[in-house]
């Protein structure tokens, strides 16, 4: 399968440790991302908002690149990204709003795109339970995680077409299968603030606050998102949010990818941990402890 | 009285009187306006109105044809309008073949409270009528005739049957023979390229059975008539299928049948056959060899290949061994099914619904109403009573005209939905050739198309789709009035 | 034929835009008119005075008034001719008002359709013949389909009325959803107190014959006679000994039993008695639970039984009841809430339904009438209520409004402080629906006494909060912001839908049910006890949501109906029936598979198969008629020929 890659700009940015952790496990589980040539933003939040067509015509401009270079399915980490792609592709099937944006683009789009689609899903589309449980190099047994998808992920469901959206399953059967414990997150949809960040800094510092202080009383190791803002929130931003449910966490916020790279025995350095800013020291350490005593514990027996 | 020139169309509607009746009479309570085109008959229910009702006014002068009924679940006989749904689709899809614009009908639900719904409704399908203006009428349209082109594939290769296991065929018969009061199959007819129909009786009788090529009538027509007494039929896989829908129509009964089958190799086109012959006085000799039948007449020979001159169903045939039987014989033929439109369909699927007219014109001028297609019909099973001759129900007028002719095929065709296996006995017995059968292959095709692939005359056991229904149907996809 | 033909004026509400008197000159001229006029009112004592007159003066056999609706007048003029000495099936309708006259303004369109309307029914009424209806006898039985309030209140008013009643319930006890229930509003007084004398009545009351632990296994038959195979499920226990003493209840070792009555709040035993006022009082074993019927092993109850009515080998038994009317009185279970994810999809202990919550504040109840959390057994203190769970939610495929939550939350609220004094309820409503007498005042002072906090909005989501507490998260749409509640306890007003098998009955019974399961009436107005087979009536929720004075009214509503029903000695048939023609009939059985009423069966005539009518339950549908290809089987008054006449008279070029 041919499979084409939009990285989306936050990956060359705020989120380059889920970038590099997205390649290193693509290519450890031999998915070969062909990275589209001269992609260009998706227009994110702000050009739907203002622009359908325009939004559009920004999104369709990629889907073509990815049309032309002949793949079947277009990944993207972003679930941002994923939206904004899917409802372009969407809204093309309706002729008349085909022909608007085909007058602002250089040249027609192509008639059909390829299936757009995130990296999760791509993943557990590609690997199945048991082959992906093979591959584990170091367990996460004993780790208890809480999968937090966003807001974004798994909405609008029709365009995003998971199962349940309000209680999408597909990390907890990723990272379960590489052994570790999964909590019944209720807030796993729940919206972190998204890019209220700085001009509703206090309701962002609340809802990411709840968000964490769940996550603390659930009594799990670390958060895994698949979202670049949400771990932006709930990472970068722990502090604000500890100062809004007056308390203070220290819970290591991680991108799905960067747990996986650890299961499968990736480099931590190819993972971007450091460019965490809760550290995910005590993380790795409890992980190494743990693996330690299941060395000593099979040396005895 | 006329319908107001210039102003109105002939616009006919059935309602049922518990739900679409009183809705109409909410719109009027309402004061909503409408146009005054529709003319309402009142019915019971929307099960009620039978499909040839809708084609008798739109034979009569009739320029579109509305049925409303409750909404499904909410019939006030709980399923009448179910039944109905699943009969006025299969006409509507039924329509064109005939040439009827099928915009020209529609069916839709209206309750007592929709007064401002079933507005709309009059309102949307007057304007559909009158876009479409005054309906042809068939006497005014020109003949035209055309032949369906009839080379074709087979299925499966088509030959002579020479090499059948006919002397174990006779030898079975005879062992039944002390329990049957009869056994049906074919003898030589007036001459050796011609068979009848052989009632046996006695030993001596089986010794005049035949197996070949020109096997061509369906001896399960004569079942019926037998009704209680215990009798064997020898059937080819086509007249198998007529079997197996008279059990489930309970004509005859499965204890009292004893199936005798052989695998067909198809048999020959009388009508082309007799053409090439010509007029002769004697026919010399009948030779065959894998593929051909040469026949002497006066001294020529005519030599016919199989794979040439095979009756139309013979090529898309799937069944050439005996859906079901008591006693089979030689090997069976395994055949995969594969959706082949019938040359007679064919012909008239590549015309315009204005050529379909005409074609039917022309062809209907020719019929001499010998009621020949419906004797020869396994599945025409009213025998005495058959409505075309009736006066109570008075459906049919004895008018000779291309009209009352085209009717009776109508009513043979809608009468046969979800019953006609297309043996294509009504069309091999039309002594003038007029391909009436593309009817019935239309029925089935339809049939076929919105009931799951439903094929008549394979299960006895099936429950025919006319005679059932599912509350939320997969296939029909009913107008939207928006 | 002689025919008269009447166009009424209708005042000016048809005259207004028809020109009645040039109708009325057209048709002279249809075949057999012998006399045509146009009335001011028809339908007015004059009016029928001057058909009457007309019917004699003229020596008419037959009669067309053109006006309103048949709907509306048909059977006033089928009166009038009868009362001329014509049969009255030799009469036809014209509907030139609500058809013609009130849909358009255009007098020369309106004129030419009118006249094409009377020539219509002329056409037809040259094809009718008189119909003359038959006279049966009726078995003056009725049979209650279930015991709740509707039931039993339709029960006890027949049985006073003289009739004997079959009462049937599916559970070990009659009572239903009341029974259950710990206050009624708006007067909150004792659900059982209420409905205990009335369950007793029933149990002895000479003209009742209760089957409890049945269900109705097949109907047939027809008004006035019905028969009704009822089948009784084994309960392992002969009634005919057991006592209710309860011995049984007391030393049955097996006590994990699920609690039914108690919605599943708490546990029973495997032999059991519902509740302490069942009726019967009688015990019952649930054989997936009794040690003996699963293990082989263990035989108490049968050891302690002082009468011997234990019966390890009990089967179901079918019992056949003759009766002449039917009262269906199902209504209804909850429905499955479980598909609320965000209310966390039945996974979380302490989000219950209110039928839940009732049995906990019931004296009777598991937990002796304290209110207490079922994960932990502590008193709670903050209270959710959840209003509109599965009701008017499209999304969920409950479009429609459960009726009474409103006014049992208002309840709950109002005794969940009497309960716990130094509580705090919160209800989450989408409208307050209150329409009944006292009902608005009643939520009143839930709101106004009770301190009852009400937040118009929905709960987006429920979830655990990790410190033993519920955080419920929803919008209060009149202050237009976020509430977030820290709940010990949630209770969901869950909607309702028909009980369990109402389509499986209702298919039994041959009457209509919705896409929801709920009965369909014969008319949503006036005919709102009546189903569209004859002598089927509805009481209660299974016709539609409605609380318990709604319910116990239906019921006497239903009584009556079979109380009038039976008032007569002779029930008269319909003659708009399906009639066979012999000669024609091949019995090919087409109209025996479709028929909706199983009207028509296969008899033998001058020894051929032939099919056969059963006059009393064939309801007119005509669908047999366009099924038989031959024309063989005709509905009377509306005949193929009758139905071509008017297609002719239209389409006749």
């Amino acid at each position: 399968m041919n499979f084409a890659y939009y990285p989306g700009c936050s990956a060359k940015g705020s989120s380059s440790d889920y970038e590099s952790s997205t390649q290193a496990v693509c290519r450890a589980l031999d998915i070969t991302l062909e990275e589209i040539p001269g992609w260009n933003c998706c227009g994110s939040t702000p050009a739907h908002a203002v622009d359908t067509e325009l939004s559009a015509a920004l999104c369709v401009r990629n889907l073509d690149i990815a049309a032309r270079q002949g793949a079947d399915l277009l990944l993207t980490p972003c679930p941002s990204c994923l939206s904004n792609l899917r409802a372009a592709a969407r809204r093309m099937e309706k002729p008349a709003f085909r022909q608007r944006v085909n007058e602002l683009l250089d040249a027609p789009a192509a008639e059909t795109f390829p299936e757009v689609t995130s990296v999760m899903q791509g993943i557990a589309r590609q690997i199945d339970r048991e082959t992906l449980a093979a591959r584990v190099q170091t367990s996460l047994k004993g780790l208890r995680l809480a999968a937090y998808y966003g807001c974004l992920m798994s909405r609008p469901s029709e365009l995003m077409r998971f199962e349940d959206p309000e209680n999408p399953l597909l990390m907890e059967g990723l990272l379960s299968a590489c052994g570790a414990e999964m909590v019944d997150f209720p807030l796993k949809t729940a919206c972190c603030g998204a890019s209220f960040g700085i001009p509703e800094r206090a309701m962002t510092a609340r809802n990411s606050g709840r968000i964490l202080e769940l996550a603390r009383r659930l009594g799990v190791d670390a958060v895994v998102t698949a979202c670049p803002l949400c771990q932006m929130n709930l990472d970068l931003r722990q502090k604000q949010a500890g100062r809004a449910c007056e308390t203070s966490f220290h819970l290591p916020v991680l991108y799905f990818t960067q747990m996986l790279g650890l299961a499968l025995g990736l480099k931590r350095n190819e993972l971007g941990l450091n460019k965490l800013a809760v550290s995910a020291n005590g993380l790795l350490e409890k992980m190494d402890n743990l693996r330690r005593a299941d060395a000593v514990e099979g040396g005895r027996s | 009285m006329s319908v107001l020139d210039g102003k109105e169309l002939r616009i006919v509607g059935f309602l049922c009187n518990w739900c679409s009746y009183g809705g109409a009479d909410t719109a009027g309570v309402a004061r909503a306006t409408q146009p005054t085109d529709l003319r309402i008959i009142r019915v019971p229910c929307s099960g009620r109105v039978d499909p040839l009702f809708i084609i008798k006014a739109l034979f009569n002068g009739a320029d579109g044809v509305l049925v409303s009924g409750c909404h499904p679940r909410d019939c006030h006989y709980s399923s009448g309008n179910f039944y109905a749904r699943r009969r006025l689709e299969v006409l509507k899809q039924f329509l064109p073949v005939l040439g009827i614009d099928d915009r020209r009908f529609a069916y839709t639900w209206v309750s007592a409270s929709e007064g401002q719904r079933w507005q709309h409704v009059v309102t949307q399908f007057t304007k559909q009528i009158h876009d479409l203006g005054p309906a042809p009428r068939l006497e005014d349209a020109e003949p035209l005739l055309k032949v369906a082109d009839m080379a074709l594939t087979a299925l499966r290769p088509l030959g002579t049957g020479q090499h059948a296991a006919l002397d174990a065929l006779k030898a079975a018969i005879r062992a039944k023979l002390p329990e049957l009061e009869c056994i049906i199959g074919w003898q030589q007819g007036r001459d050796a390229a011609h068979t009848v129909p052989l009632f046996m009786r006695t030993p001596e009788d089986v010794d005049k059975l035949v197996w070949g090529p020109f096997n061509v009538c369906n001896p399960a027509v004569y079942l019926p008539s037998f009704k209680g007494k215990k009798v064997g039929v020898v059937v080819k896989g086509c007249d198998s299928r007529s079997v197996v829908e008279l059990l489930q129509e309970n004509l005859i009964a499965r204890e009292d049948v004893t199936v005798f089958s052989l695998p067909c190799e198809g048999t020959l086109d009388m009508a082309r056959v007799d053409q090439e012959l010509g007029r002769y006085t004697t026919i010399d000799n009948v030779a065959y060899d894998a593929a051909h039948v040469i026949i002497t007449a006066d001294g020529v020979a005519h030599s016919f290949c199989m794979a040439d001159c095979a009756q139309g169903k013979c090529y898309g045939c799937a069944t050439p061994s005996a859906v079901l039987a008591d006693e089979r014989l030689g090997t069976p033929v395994e055949v995969t099914p594969s959706d082949v439109t019938p040359p007679e369909l064919a012909l008239l699927d590549a015309m315009t619904l204005k050529e379909r007219l005409s074609f039917w014109h022309g062809q209907m001028q020719r019929c001499l109403r010998c009621y020949a297609c419906r004797n020869a019909c396994p599945m025409c099973v009213c025998r005495d009573y058959c409505i075309s001759d009736s006066r109570d129900p008075h459906w049919m007028t004895q008018e000779a005209s291309a009209k009352e002719k085209l009717f009776f095929q109508t009513i043979h065709a809608l009468h046969l939905a979800g019953r006609c296996t297309g043996c294509g006995e009504c069309q091999r017995a039309c002594p003038v050739g007029i391909p009436i059968l593309a009817l019935r292959q239309q029925i089935a095709r339809a049939v076929a198309q919105l009931f799951d692939g439903y094929k008549p005359g394979l299960h006895p056991e099936d429950v025919p789709p006319l005679l059932g229904y599912e509350v939320v149907e997969q296939n029909i996809h009913e107008r939207d009035w928006k | 034929m002689r025919i008269g033909v009447f166009i009424c004026h209708c005042g000016s509400n048809i005259a207004g835009t028809v020109d009645c008197a040039k109708v009325a000159h057209i048709a002279r001229a249809y075949p057999d008119v012998v006399y045509a006029t146009d009335p001011m009112y028809t339908c007015a004592e004059p009016g029928q005075a001057a058909i009457e007159a007309a019917i004699h003066e003229y020596k008419l056999d037959g009669v067309v008034v053109a006006s309103c609706s048949p709907r509306m007048h048909e059977p006033t003029f089928r009166r009038t001719v009868e009362r001329a000495g014509l049969n009255r099936y030799m009469f036809e309708m014209a509907n030139i008002r609500e058809h013609v006259s009130w849909i358009g303004k255009d007098m020369e369109a309106n004129t030419n359709k009118a006249a094409e309307l009377v020539r219509l029914a002329v056409e037809k009424l040259r094809n009718n013949v008189p119909l003359t209806a038959k006279q049966f006898d009726v078995n003056k039985r009725v049979l209650v389909i279930g015991g709740g309030v509707a039931g039993i209140q339709a029960a006890l008013d027949c049985a006073d009325g003289g009739v004997p009643v079959v009462l049937v319930e599916r559970e070990a006890t009659i009572g239903g959803k009341m029974a259950k229930l710990d206050k009624t509003f708006p007067t909150v007084d004792c659900s059982a107190c209420i409905l205990g004398p009335k369950m007793v009545d029933v149990a002895q009351h000479p003209n009742i014959t209760l089957y409890a632990c049945a269900e109705v296994e097949d109907v047939s038959g027809y008004v006035g006679n019905f028969t009704v195979k009822i089948r009784k499920r084994a309960t392992y226990v002969d009634w005919s000994k057991c006592t209710g003493c309860g011995a049984c209840t007391e030393k049955c070792p097996s006590k994990k039993s699920p609690d039914a009555f108690n919605e599943f709040t708490g546990t029973t035993t495997a032999i059991s008695i519902a509740f302490p006022q069942a009726i019967p009082k009688k015990a019952v074993i649930n054989p997936q639970h009794c040690r003996q019927l699963t293990k082989g092993k263990c035989g108490v109850c049968a050891k302690v039984c002082p009468t011997g009515a234990i019966n390890y080998d009990m089967q179901d038994e079918i019992v056949t009841e003759e009766v002449g009317s039917i009262v269906a009185a199902t209504g209804y279970d909850l429905m499955d809430w479980s598909v609320y994810g965000e209310y966390g999809g039945g996974n979380y202990p302490d989000v219950i339904t209110a039928l839940q919550y009732e049995r906990l504040m019931s004296a009777s109840g598991p937990t002796g009438g304290h209110i207490v959390r079922p994960s932990d057994g502590r008193e709670p203190k903050n209270i959710v209520f959840v209003q509109c769970v599965g009701s008017r939610d499209k999304s969920v495929g409950r479009p429609y409004c459960s009726g009474f939550c409103c006014m049992y939350t208002a309840k709950q609220a109002i005794l969940t402080k009497d309960h716990i004094p130094d509580s705090q309820s919160f209800v989450f409503y989408m409208d307050i629906r209150a329409p009944g007498k006292m009902y608005d005042e009643f939520t009143r002072r839930a709101i106004e006494e009770y301190g009852t906090e009400y937040i118009r909005g929905r709960v987006s989501q429920i979830y655990p909060n990790g410190n033993g507490r519920l955080t419920v998260m929803g919008v209060d749409t009149l202050l237009g912001r976020q509430v977030e509640i820290q709940a010990d306890l949630v209770v969901l007003a869950v909607g309702i839908e028909a009980s369990k098998g109402s389509p499986q009955l209702a298919e039994k019974l041959r009457i209509s049910y919705d896409s929801y399961g709920f009965f369909m009436e014969s008319h949503v107005k006036l005919k709102p006890v009546e189903t569209n087979t004859a002598g089927v009536f509805l009481a209660g929720v299974c016709q539609g949501a409605k609380d318990i004075p709604a319910s116990v009214a239906q019921g006497s509503a239903a009584a009556a109906k079979v109380l009038a029903l039976f008032a007569k000695h002779k029930l008269e048939s319909d003659p708009q029936i399906a009639q066979v023609d012999m000669r024609r009939c091949v019995a090919c059985g087409k109209c025996i598979r479709c028929c909706p009423f199983g009207a028509i069966k296969e008899t033998e005539f001058r020894g051929e198969a032939k099919a056969q009518v059963v006059e009393t339950v064939c309801q007119g549908c005509g669908l047999c008629t366009s099924t038989c290809p031959q024309g063989a089987i005709q509905l009377s008054h509306a005949t193929d020929n009758q139905i071509l006449a008017e297609v002719n008279a239209l389409c006749q070029c």
